[in-house]
């Protein structure tokens, strides 16, 4: 059986020919495992974080069950503002120290750190703490890199409703596990930005556009892109002008932490920490209709 | 080894020198830079008369060098020239080739004191020219606005192309090397400016007048090399015998400054860079610290007062045309700008602030700010915004012409206004929903909000989120002009109404 990344590495090579042709490649992916299995959800709460990660994924039975040994990593947390940590408008650097921490430990070969920021992604990454916080790892199996302007591709979306193509980023495509780590906030034109419109990180083009239509933009592109875990970081959250805050008094601490395989359920999850319904919130029940993950609470199993 | 050899050294060390304090001209990590890169403009006497002459405190500590170079010169004589000046390096380097064994061609040496007359009168006056024939304004803005994007384009144009083919061996390599290029020697991004070909041809223009004469640019128009050629003329260290000797006239056809032939004043023409000594075939040359003759300065009185006269003049005739601000609204300065009319005073046209400017705003102005406004910086918020919490144009300023702004400060100083264009921003001229200025906008409590109403497009009722500027908040900051997704001119505009600097236009 092939795996993912030699999946995607024919179905390019095959799309390059048909480039040649004129045509748009074409990224084939086998449908997202998950929407065939149980819809879980693992929900933590503590104040030290690095902790609280460990617990959220042990409920799982580890970090080992996500990623084994020898296989190359992207961990996506939201870098997007040049913002303080206590500012929650980015993933909070413990919450990704912590996870690439047990990436290493289940045995990775190489994990990639990077997102598509909105303000300078120089003092993005520096103002996050992300960049610090993965240096101080100090492993020649990690990297957080700035996005290389040459490694996006325009890939047709098959089940696209509102979009029939965009570009996406390929290293994020290739690597053979993707882990989401966005930070719940929220969002004026989508209520709220969690795991699914944190992938919007890993594709190129004028993603402005993208705001027309939201909902269903944001369920094609993650029709393509799949992410093998979506840990949202509601250590602290921020309640109003988002996404990028910069007010304390918009800014709620709730140590808490969401972990599912399946990005809507960990989003359906983090709506409520809000006080919506998943069903009020227009890309989770768009997600929810192309099979990425289970809407209704009552049947999802809690670990 | 031969003085020539020398001084070719220094003159590299001195270029090199100034090009990593170029690349060091980037943020780099932290919010503030790590090296005094504006070096070259805090050496700069031309600088430092811009900031005495013009109205307002001047922090003439920063200019101090400035002082230290003029003593320098009063010792060495206008040594400056051929030992350190990068834009005379640059002449020397590339124009070389192009030199023609001899030339009869004997120029218009006086010309430059003509024109330091004219301009250090102009700018007494109110009209500050000397950043747009200063030689070190001249060579960091061509540095800035076109070598370094066309260094950057070549570079990367290659390193992509590589990537791209994949070809065997040679790709790795290149990947191999592509990260301390990108790390080290290549910008973050491509840089992109307004008046690039301009400036290049400008450059381009002095290095093909090499044709006509070694240094023609140094020899005839140089302001900076006028002002040095004063100093030196007095300096201790000075050559002789001054003129070329009655059975040689070897110096007159060989020295790059023509400094012994018949027009010149020879003391405040020779640039010390000590050729003569290693081809005189008779070493008769000696270079010394005893006072010898000195030349008189042979202007003519009459072209010197016309020159101070026309100066004097052109500020009075600039200042008559209307203000720009009472006409039009794009002209939109760096956040710690002075007043308009200071900041032109200021102003040297170096092109640092351009360079440093991490969100690509900062471009070289044509003709917003009036006549004279040439290669000023002005915020063209569609190809780039102004960061919120950076500082960086204010930090390489060499003088004041934009000041130092602490990073709270800096949040609170308004560059203009967010203005929206109604018949092409999607919610009102298309009803569809966007917001991405709303998303963007980076004041903390927004600028931009949105309400939420009922409107009938065409025949179908919509409810449509539709944003709205807060005046009172907006710093004019330009993201949402950036990132406005509709294409071509955005669909919200910044407009320089209700700036900080100028309090009394608002609304």
């Amino acid at each position: 059986m092939l795996d993912r990344r030699q999946f995607i590495r024919n179905s390019l090579q095959s799309a390059c020919a048909a480039g040649v042709a004129g045509v748009v490649p074409q990224l084939l992916l086998p449908p997202a495992a998950s929407a065939a299995q149980d819809a879980v959800l693992a929900v933590r709460q503590g104040k030290e974080i690095p902790r609280l990660v460990r617990e959220t994924l042990a409920a799982f039975g580890g970090m080992e069950r996500f990623v084994h040994p020898g296989e190359t990593v992207v961990v996506k947390p939201n870098i997007g503002w040049d913002r303080a940590v206590e500012l929650a408008a980015n993933t909070h650097p413990l919450v990704v120290q912590t996870v690439v921490q047990l990436c290493l430990e289940a045995g990775a070969k190489k994990i990639q750190i990077f997102d598509r920021t909105c303000n300078d992604p120089r003092r993005c990454y520096v103002s996050s703490g992300i960049q610090s916080a993965v240096e101080q790892i100090d492993s020649k199996r990690v990297e957080i890199v700035h996005m290389d302007r040459r490694a996006y591709k325009e890939l047709e979306i098959s089940d696209g409703k509102a979009l029939n193509r965009w570009s996406f980023y390929l290293p994020a495509l290739e690597a053979d596990r993707l882990i989401n780590l966005p930070i719940a906030k929220h969002h004026s034109i989508t209520t709220l930005t969690l795991g699914m419109k944190n992938l919007m990180g890993v594709i190129g083009g004028n993603r402005g556009m993208l705001h027309r239509k939201i909902a269903e933009s944001l369920a094609d592109i993650n029709t393509v892109i799949h992410s093998d875990l979506t840990l949202i970081d509601a250590t602290r959250i921020l309640v109003a002008n988002g996404p990028q805050g910069g007010r304390l008094e918009d800014v709620e601490v709730r140590n808490t932490l969401i972990a599912s395989p399946q990005i809507v359920t960990a989003d359906a999850y983090a709506a409520t920490l809000f006080g919506f319904q998943p069903q009020q919130i227009e890309t989770i029940v768009a997600g929810h209709q192309r099979g990425l993950g289970e809407i209704d609470l009552s049947r999802v199993k809690q670990l | 080894m031969l003085n020539r050899n020398w001084r070719i050294f220094v003159q590299s060390a001195s270029l090199l020198g100034f090009l990593w304090l170029f690349l060091q001209t980037e943020y780099r990590g932290t919010d503030e830079l790590a090296y005094p890169v504006s070096l070259l403009f805090r050496l700069d006497p031309l600088a430092l008369l811009a900031a005495i002459f013009a109205p307002g405190d001047s922090d003439l500590l920063l200019l101090w060098p400035a002082l230290v170079l003029l003593c320098l010169t009063l010792v060495f004589g206008r040594f400056f020239c051929s030992w350190l000046c990068p834009l005379g390096t640059l002449l020397d380097f590339l124009g070389g080739p192009l030199r023609r064994a001899s030339s009869s061609f004997v120029g218009w040496p006086k010309a430059k004191y003509y024109l330091l007359a004219g301009l250090t009168l102009a700018s007494l006056c109110g009209l500050q020219l000397f950043g747009l024939l200063d030689p070190l304004s001249i060579f960091l803005r061509s540095l800035t606005l076109a070598i370094n994007p066309l260094w950057n384009q070549l570079a990367n144009g290659i390193f992509d192309w590589l990537y791209q083919a994949d070809l065997p061996l040679v790709s790795p390599a290149a990947d191999l090397v592509y990260p301390f290029f990108r790390d080290r020697l290549l910008a973050f991004r491509q840089p992109v400016f307004l008046l690039t070909l301009f400036t290049a041809a400008v450059l381009l223009l002095l290095i093909l007048l090499e044709r006509l004469q070694p240094r023609f640019w140094c020899r005839n128009l140089c302001p900076l090399g006028a002002l040095l050629g004063i100093c030196s003329r007095h300096s201790l260290l000075q050559r002789s015998p001054l003129t070329d000797c009655s059975d040689c006239s070897l110096c007159s056809s060989r020295c790059r400054m023509g400094a012994t032939a018949g027009a010149a004043v020879h003391s405040a023409e020779c640039i010390r860079c000590l050729d003569c000594l290693d081809f005189c075939p008779n070493q008769r040359i000696a270079f010394s610290f005893s006072k010898g003759e000195v030349t008189g300065f042979d202007l003519s009185r009459r072209t010197l007062l016309a020159a101070s006269v026309s100066g004097a003049i052109m500020a009075p005739l600039a200042a008559a045309a209307p203000l720009t601000g009472s006409y039009r609204n794009d002209l939109i300065r760096p956040p710690g700008a002075v007043a308009e009319d200071e900041f032109l005073r200021r102003c040297i046209r170096c092109g640092e602030c351009m360079k440093v400017c991490i969100g690509g705003a900062l471009h070289p102005d044509l003709l917003r700010g009036g006549a004279f406004s040439l290669w000023s910086p002005v915020l063209v918020a569609r190809l780039g915004y102004c960061e919120l919490d950076c500082t960086l144009c204010g930090q390489v300023c060499p003088t004041g012409a934009i000041r130092l702004l602490k990073v709270e400060e800096k949040r609170k100083t308004k560059i203009g206004l967010a203005v929206i264009d109604r018949d092409r921003c999607l919610p009102f001229a298309r009803g569809e929903e966007c917001l991405v200025c709303e998303e963007h906008c980076p004041t903390g409590k927004k600028a931009i909000v949105f309400d939420r109403r009922k409107v009938l497009f065409g025949s179908e009722p919509k409810e449509l989120l539709q944003p709205r500027v807060l005046t009172e908040l907006c710093i004019g900051c330009g993201i949402c002009e950036t990132r406005g997704p509709v294409s071509g001119a955005s669909a919200i505009n910044i407009i320089s109404e209700g700036e900080s600097r100028t309090p009394l236009r608002l609304l």
